[in-house]
């Protein structure tokens, strides 16, 4: 097993041909969180996106290597059985579908396409009421159609309880914080570090520090314009604070 | 017709009345399954004729290669205080072509009729066609009616979003497909 888990290079990447990403570089190394920072319109949601997959958006040039495999060669869902999480920004609702359903189908997907059995009902039932209470969900949220009706604390608790199910090698949590309250931000903070280990990595992309002071990255970056002007450890987040990113510059 | 029980009726096994009557107080509760692969060209008419009569009517079809569906529904309220909900939804791909005609017709004197329809289509390909013609004819006073027509496609977020999560985009489009049309598969025992 490698140490290296993720290793993006020189990539350029976009959407309806506007290049975006204008070549970044970023190794993540099992057991570490890496906060990926920046300004509004810097980049930082088209690379969540191209690491999860996302059809729109285009790759031009550049590579990245996940676990020793050519991440872009991968569908999303491929790359989702090889341990790969995103935690949306914006959480899809899908009507008609309960987070059960959901759940048991994704877990079946994962381990069909690893050659194992489907989950017995009885420990696919534990298994959901023990990462609900991970974030704090009760008995009845299994049964709600998905992110249908939530408020944006559930969406973002929902993410989190979806990260716990499928037990991810890498998870990207994108703008996780946005539009939480404290309380919300606590539970889904607990629940990320609690997931923390040193097998696995995370990436926090988020436009202020709130969330870092719950979730402490060991690698702080922060995107401008498309590419990772400056890297540091976590005393980046409070230069950051004091002067904003108008005062960081490559 | 007294039965409060649910009628289903899979259309290439059962046959579809053509004319039915609801008498006063009396409520009917109908189901109606287009199976894939099963073409049809069928028109009901159903009267609520005594005050307090109740229809309750739901119908789905899924027409997947090159089917051609045809329902006309048409709902007559001719008694005052009766009370129709219909729920037509369909899902079209290949090159299948499914029309729905829904009729509401309030005649004179059928004051506090509560009558509201819904046809939503989901349509997966290029070379599908659907269309729903909801129409209301009302000639009383005092009446809630409502009808409402969509057309919809999958939508891609969704898609991405359970993909993003390990399930295969078949599958994807499967549970999709499965929860439009829940809401009238699930009124099947």
């Amino acid at each position: 097993m490698s140490d290296i888990l993720l290793e993006i290079k020189d990539l350029h990447a976009g959407i309806e041909g506007r290049e975006i990403l204008k070549g970044v570089n970023l190794t993540i190394r099992r057991g570490e969180v890496h906060a990926v920072m920046g300004p509004n319109g810097a980049g930082k949601s088209t690379l969540s996106a191209v690491l999860a997959g996302r059809a729109d958006y285009t790759v031009t040039s550049g590579s990245i290597t996940y676990d020793g495999k050519d991440l872009l060669s991968l569908a999303p869902e491929e790359r989702s059985w090889a341990g790969i999480f995103l935690s949306f920004q914006y959480p899809v609702e899908i009507p008609g579908v309960s987070i059960t359903n959901f759940m048991k189908a994704a877990l079946n997907a994962r381990r069909k396409a690893a050659g194992q059995p489907e989950l017995k009902p009885a420990e696919f039932l534990k298994l959901l009421k023990d990462k609900m209470a991970l974030v704090q969900m009760k008995g009845e949220f299994a049964k709600r159609e998905v992110n249908v009706g939530f408020s944006g604390g559930e969406k973002k608790r929902n993410e989190i309880f979806q990260m716990a199910m499928l037990e991810p090698t890498l998870s990207i949590l994108d703008e996780t914080d946005s539009g939480l309250d404290v309380d919300a931000l606590r539970i889904v903070a607990d629940g990320v570090n609690r997931l923390r280990t040193p097998r696995t990595a995370s990436i926090v992309i988020t436009h202020y520090q709130r969330l870092l002071e719950y979730i402490v990255p060991d690698v702080v970056h922060v995107l401008k314009d498309g590419r990772i002007v400056r890297s540091g450890g976590r005393e980046l987040v409070d230069t950051i604070e004091k002067d904003g990113y108008d005062g960081i510059d490559g | 017709m007294a039965s409060t029980d649910n009628q289903i009726i899979v259309v290439g096994r059962d046959p579809l009345p053509s004319v039915l009557h609801i008498e006063g107080g009396e409520e009917l509760r109908m189901t109606i399954i287009v199976p894939e692969g099963v073409s049809c060209e069928k028109s009901m008419e159903i009267h609520l004729d005594g005050p307090g009569a109740s229809l309750d009517i739901a119908g789905a079809w899924r027409c997947s290669s090159s089917e051609r569906v045809h329902l006309q529904v048409i709902v007559r309220h001719n008694a005052p205080h009766c009370h129709s909900e219909q729920l037509f939804k369909g899902v079209v791909s290949g090159s299948a072509r499914a029309e729905f005609d829904g009729l509401v017709y309030v005649a004179p004197g059928a004051m506090k009729t509560v009558a509201h329809q819904q046809a939503h289509s989901l349509l997966l390909s290029a070379d599908a066609f659907c269309e729903a013609r909801p129409q209301l004819e009302i000639y009383a006073d005092d009446v809630e009616c409502s009808h409402g027509a969509t057309t919809g496609y999958l939508n891609p977020e969704e898609l991405f979003y359970m993909r993003s999560r390990g399930i295969p985009e078949e599958e994807a489009r499967a549970i999709q497909v499965e929860a439009f049309l829940a809401p009238v598969l699930n009124r099947l025992p």
